[in-house]
């Protein structure tokens, strides 16, 4: 698969993006979940992130570290693509407010399985605007407070309102019973 | 309990099962070229409507022997050049914005709306204003040259070029406010992500 040109010297780009896709591919990929559940067009997101990065770290100016970098890019990239699918397929978006007041749709059975737990966390998470969108995924990869205010660009003290309101709703939906990781 | 259910979601969600994409850099040069052709395409298929627009005032200029009428299309195709240069200066198509790198997430997210918001809102400067003076022009020229043939029936031709200006102002005027309704909504959009920031 990867098959470089041989002899080719790779440049400070190319090094950077290698290292960064050798390091947070899994995670680029779990958040492209967070973003799109159609596999196909997931599989074009991830390939529109890997390609933004790349093109992202000719202009690399070590501002900030390469994690919030490459985690700032990558949700601009899957925020994009969500704004350009909401306006063909318009289903609302909500915000975290919004979402805790919504119903629950519990289905104490099929939440003992770990596998229709990730389902409904992944179909939660879709249901928010990309802002908080940007904030559950990045809590969930178990950013600390202040790494998500950089990379979303809110103040720390909203991010920890945001990831209160995060906890309640998970502990709302997820309630009681087994749905650890197996 | 809180913090036991984010651990658990935090876990669920470090624990599913992925399949890392590996993209090689040849693929990702191949890919950035690829998109850079559709890029191209992209923004020429949203010139394309302005072509249409050029070449008809084009075959006009041929067809009208009326120097007004003619000096009319010549507007209304300068209108059009300043219409496609003002959106190819906006950039409706980017390859890669640079927001995306030097901004973080909230910045970006109001950047594009506030761009998208600019665009509607001005729509009556850059869009729609310059292309009025040209059909003025050309519908008066017109009315001049028809009126000026041989048996001309002033009162058909009075209502026909008149029902043709006001169809002209209701489509600019709907445009018109269909834009500044679209703007709005951005706007409200933008507030709340302004009152986010604002936010301790």
């Amino acid at each position: 698969m990867n098959t470089e040109p041989v002899g080719e010297a790779p440049s400070r780009q190319d090094e950077l993006y290698r290292e960064a896709a050798s390091s947070y591919s899994p995670a680029l990929e779990r958040l492209a979940r967070g973003y799109e559940a159609d596999p196909d067009r997931r599989r074009d997101l991830v390939q529109e992130i890997h390609l933004a990065l790349w093109q992202s770290f000719a202009v690399f100016d070590a501002r900030c570290s390469v994690r919030t970098w490459i985690y700032r890019v990558a949700h601009n990239i899957a925020a994009s693509h969500v704004i350009r699918e909401h306006r063909v397929n318009s289903r609302t978006l909500v915000g975290l407010e919004m979402l805790e007041t919504l119903p629950i749709d519990n289905d104490g059975q099929r939440d003992a399985d770990q596998r229709h737990a990730l389902e409904k966390l992944l179909k939660l998470i879709q249901r928010l605007n990309p802002l908080d969108r940007q904030v559950i995924v990045s809590y969930l990869e178990d950013l600390d407070a202040a790494s998500i205010a950089e990379i979303t660009g809110l103040s720390p003290g909203n991010v920890a309102t945001k990831i209160h309101r995060i906890k309640k709703i998970l502990a709302d939906r997820f309630h009681e019973g087994g749905h650890h990781a197996e | 309990m809180p913090n036991d259910a984010g651990d658990n979601a935090k876990s669920i969600w470090k624990n599913q099962h992925v399949e890392p994409v590996h993209v090689s850099l040849t693929e990702l040069r191949k890919k950035a070229k690829k998109f850079e052709r559709r890029v191209f395409w992209r923004n020429l298929r949203e010139y394309a409507a302005s072509v249409i627009v050029v070449a008809g005032f084009g075959f006009y200029i041929w067809k009208f022997p009326a120097p007004m009428a003619r000096f009319g299309c010549v507007l209304v195709i300068a209108g059009v050049l300043f219409v496609v240069h003002t959106l190819h200066k906006r950039g409706s198509s980017r390859s890669l914005p640079a927001e995306l790198t030097l901004c973080d997430c909230l910045e970006f997210h109001r950047k594009e709306l506030e761009r998208q918001r600019d665009l509607l809102r001005s729509v009556w400067t850059w869009y729609l204003l310059p292309l009025v003076p040209g059909l003025l022009v050309f519908l008066l020229g017109i009315y001049q040259w028809q009126m000026k043939r041989p048996g001309a029936q002033t009162r058909f031709i009075t209502i026909h070029l008149g029902f043709t200006a006001v169809v002209c102002a209701v489509v600019f005027i709907a445009v018109g406010q269909l834009n500044q309704w679209g703007a709005r909504k951005l706007q409200q959009k933008i507030d709340a992500l302004n009152n986010l920031e604002r936010e301790p």
